[in-house]
């Protein structure tokens, strides 16, 4: 098991690099780059002042030099060794570039780079939680504290999606697999048919047009209907979800409780097909398996067979895979809280796409990735203690 | 599964031609007999010919402003504006016009091209990436199988999305343009209909989109090869001097297709899906250019004035969504009625 764990660990870390670098490249060599935002902003801007603006963005240095810097926060300055300045004179980057010669005029040297790049001089790197300054989306801030900003709307969606949809699925699930083909069976598999092949913004704009939009088309004829906020989080003033209720105050627990109605329903929806048919696969294998005859023929009841003997086997693939949601849990519902103006961690990152923050985006995309990595060894450590039978060298 | 498949596998080894006939018409029969299957197949090549028919069937160009839609009362009429409305000269908008005054009917029709365009060619692309890579991993084991499935495990467990998400908005927001040979792009440019820049960037979403989609394939080929290379047609191939690449593109491949037509289907309601969703997020296709995902976003921001505009584009979406995953499990129980669910 030591062994294992040192080799998982091991590959953890080298999958690691990989997607860092992986990533990084794909901001920063991909067409446009970073600039693009900026350089569309201001059109006319002098020579100097966008070696500057790149330098701000450490575009000036060298892409090795710049991906360590990014990474472990490495090298900011010239290398001290026994007493004395290594490398000062290295050229690690070009500050002016010519772009109709296509040669450098001024290179940036090690020694300088603590003076070139005073705002950055403290970057820790990534690997120990700096993720540089946003650029656009709220620019000057640091990118980690938008993106902490955003946390806890997310978790609180995702979070009490995930229960509802646990709690409505896993025991249709169940009682699919016990009862297979039987009526219940075969309407929530057409139930969880729908639900995977209905795209969730559609169904999110449904809910919206059901729910929000139509109440006050037929306010007139009928105006008992609730018309529920259409999006947000919080309400900005009160308002009314129909003329017999007391109005709402924004930022109140009904308030906020009426916005995550819908979006809630959307996540559990998805959530409750996607679980409801895995734990009824499972289920299924169980009850294939011989210790269930054996515990049939022994004569136990139908309800311990099914709570105790099969159960409690079909949930252990399950905790594997309720463990990957982690992951899920930080990334949030993107469309999901894109539709329903959610200010989560989802909108934050398609709001960095559109408008070409980079390090928000890479931010995101980073920690999601060790989240995941993290997630999975978590699942595969925690199946080997929960089945015994499962042994990992 | 592989056990099912690969009993299915021993029924096909040894094919004489009234043989594989006869299973042909045994899978058509199991086919035929799924109801749902066969009326979803008839939609499907109901919207695949009003579609491919489009350019006939509208009634406006693609891209064409009404400057002045009027009512059938003969009053200025709004946009967006309801089904019904007429031109100027009397021609009927029979979905109504967009905000910038173009008719939806026809910009429906041309968006479900693109849209199903989309999806079949990446579908055919990422099912032949996928099939062969799984059949190499699957054939040759060692680091190469574990190379590729290490690759593939890593990228099934990351959230995918997000990494479309970032691809697409870097090339397609930043004008990346594909150096393709020019009869690439006109040949495709003749199925969207498009012009020549807004091709090479349906090009570059679709070779985004088959990046992260030949995954599945490739996973199902690999465990379908490893299965069937233990049976003793290979090992009797081997024995007569096949080679390598002849054993695994005549062989090992056609008797391993069953679970990847299945995967195929799905794949193509999936990727439709999946452009849906980025076009909506605006990081897809981009607006002249109609599919019926950028509609419902632009739908989005009019649909509290015009409750109906949402349904233009999102009906035909989910229809042809469900449609497609009616025909593949349809597929699945007729290619093998032990693997239903």
């Amino acid at each position: 098991m030591t062994a294992y764990l040192i080799r998982r660990l091991f590959q953890m870390l080298i999958v690691l690099l990989l997607s860092a670098a992986f990533t990084y490249a794909l901001f920063n060599y991909a067409p446009g780059g970073p600039l693009q935002g900026i350089r569309q902003q201001q059109q006319r801007i002098s020579a100097q002042d966008f070696a500057r603006l790149r330098a701000r963005f450490e575009l000036d240095l060298y892409g090795p030099v710049r991906f360590s810097r990014w990474l472990i926060g490495w090298p900011n300055g010239p290398i001290y060794f026994a007493g004395r300045e290594w490398f000062a004179n290295t050229p690690v980057g070009c500050y002016i570039f010519n772009d109709a010669t296509g040669v450098c005029e001024d290179y940036v040297y090690l020694a300088e780079i603590p003076e070139i790049h005073p705002a950055i001089r403290s970057s820790r790197g990534i690997l120990r939680g700096d993720f540089g300054q946003s650029t656009v989306v709220r620019q000057g801030r640091p990118a980690v504290d938008e993106i902490l900003s955003r946390l806890r709307p997310t978790l609180e969606l995702m979070i009490t999606s995930t229960i509802f949809a646990l709690l409505i699925g896993v025991p249709i699930g169940i009682y699919s697999a016990v009862r297979q083909y039987s009526r219940f069976d075969n309407f929530f598999s057409t139930v969880a048919f729908f639900g995977s092949s209905m795209p969730t913004f559609f169904f999110g704009l449904l809910l919206i047009l059901l729910f929000a939009v139509m109440p006050v088309f037929w306010e007139d004829r009928l105006p008992w209907l609730l018309s529920l906020p259409p999006g947000g989080r919080e309400g900005v003033r009160p308002y009314e979800i129909a003329t017999w209720l007391p109005r709402i105050e924004p930022g109140s627990i009904v308030d906020r409780g009426l916005r995550m109605l819908m979006p809630v329903t959307v996540l559990t929806f998805t959530g409750v097909a996607t679980w409801s048919r895995f734990v009824r696969a499972s289920m299924l294998e169980v009850l294939r398996q011989d210790y269930v005859r054996t515990a049939r023929a022994k004569g136990l009841i139908e309800r311990l067979v099914i709570g105790k003997h099969a159960l409690r086997n079909a949930l252990i693939p399950f905790i594997t895979i309720l463990v990957l949601q982690i992951p899920n849990l930080f990334a949030g519902a993107i469309i999901t809280e894109s539709v329903f103006a959610w200010p989560g961690m989802g909108q934050l990152f398609i709001n960095a796409l559109n408008q070409n923050d980079y390090p928000i985006a890479l931010a995101f995309i980073f920690i999601t990735t060790v989240l995941t990595i993290m997630a999975t060894l978590l699942g595969d450590i925690l199946y080997t203690i929960i089945d015994p039978r499962i042994r990992f060298t | 599964m592989t056990t099912a498949a690969g009993s299915l596998t021993t029924q096909r080894a040894l094919p004489t031609q009234e043989k594989t006939e006869s299973q042909f018409r045994i899978v058509m029969r199991r086919f035929l007999r799924h109801r749902m299957a066969v009326l979803s197949l008839a939609f499907i090549l109901f919207v695949l010919i009003v579609s491919l028919l489009a350019p006939l069937i509208a009634t406006f160009p693609r891209d064409y402003i009404d400057p002045s839609p009027v009512t059938a009362q003969g009053l200025p009429a709004t946009k967006p504006g309801p089904p019904g409305i007429l031109h100027a000269d009397g021609r009927v908008h029979w979905l109504g016009v967009d905000h910038a005054g173009r008719d939806l009917f026809t910009r429906v029709m041309y968006g479900g091209r693109i849209s199903l365009t989309i999806a079949i060619f990446v579908m055919l692309l990422s099912e032949t990436l996928g099939v062969i890579i799984g059949a190499v991993a699957g054939y040759y084991r060692g680091w190469v199988d574990s190379l590729i499935s290490r690759f593939i495990e890593f990228v099934l467990s990351i959230p995918t999305l997000p990494i479309l998400l970032i691809v697409s908005a870097i090339m397609i927001k930043n004008d990346a343009q594909l150096p393709l040979p020019a009869f690439v792009t006109q040949a495709l440019g003749a199925v969207f209909l498009t012009r020549d820049a807004e091709t090479n960037k349906l090009i570059v979403l679709m070779l985004i989109l088959v990046a992260f989609n030949w995954l599945s394939a490739a996973r199902l080929m690999r465990g379908m090869v490893l299965s069937l290379s233990e049976q003793d047609f290979v090992q009797s191939l081997r024995a007569f001097g096949a080679s390598d690449a002849r054993i695994i593109f005549r062989h090992l491949i056609p008797n391993g297709m069953a679970p990847i037509w299945v995967d195929a289907s799905l794949n193509v309601g999936g990727v439709i899906i999946t452009e849906a969703a980025l076009s909506f997020l605006a990081l897809g296709v981009i607006d002249p250019t109609p599919t019926w995902g950028n509609m419902l976003d632009q739908a989005r921001s009019y649909m509290f004035q015009n409750p109906w505009l949402p349904l233009v584009p999102g009906i035909p979406l989910v229809l042809v969504s469900l449609a497609f995953n009616f025909f593949g499990d349809g597929l699945r129980d007729a290619l093998d009625p032990r693997l239903k669910r």
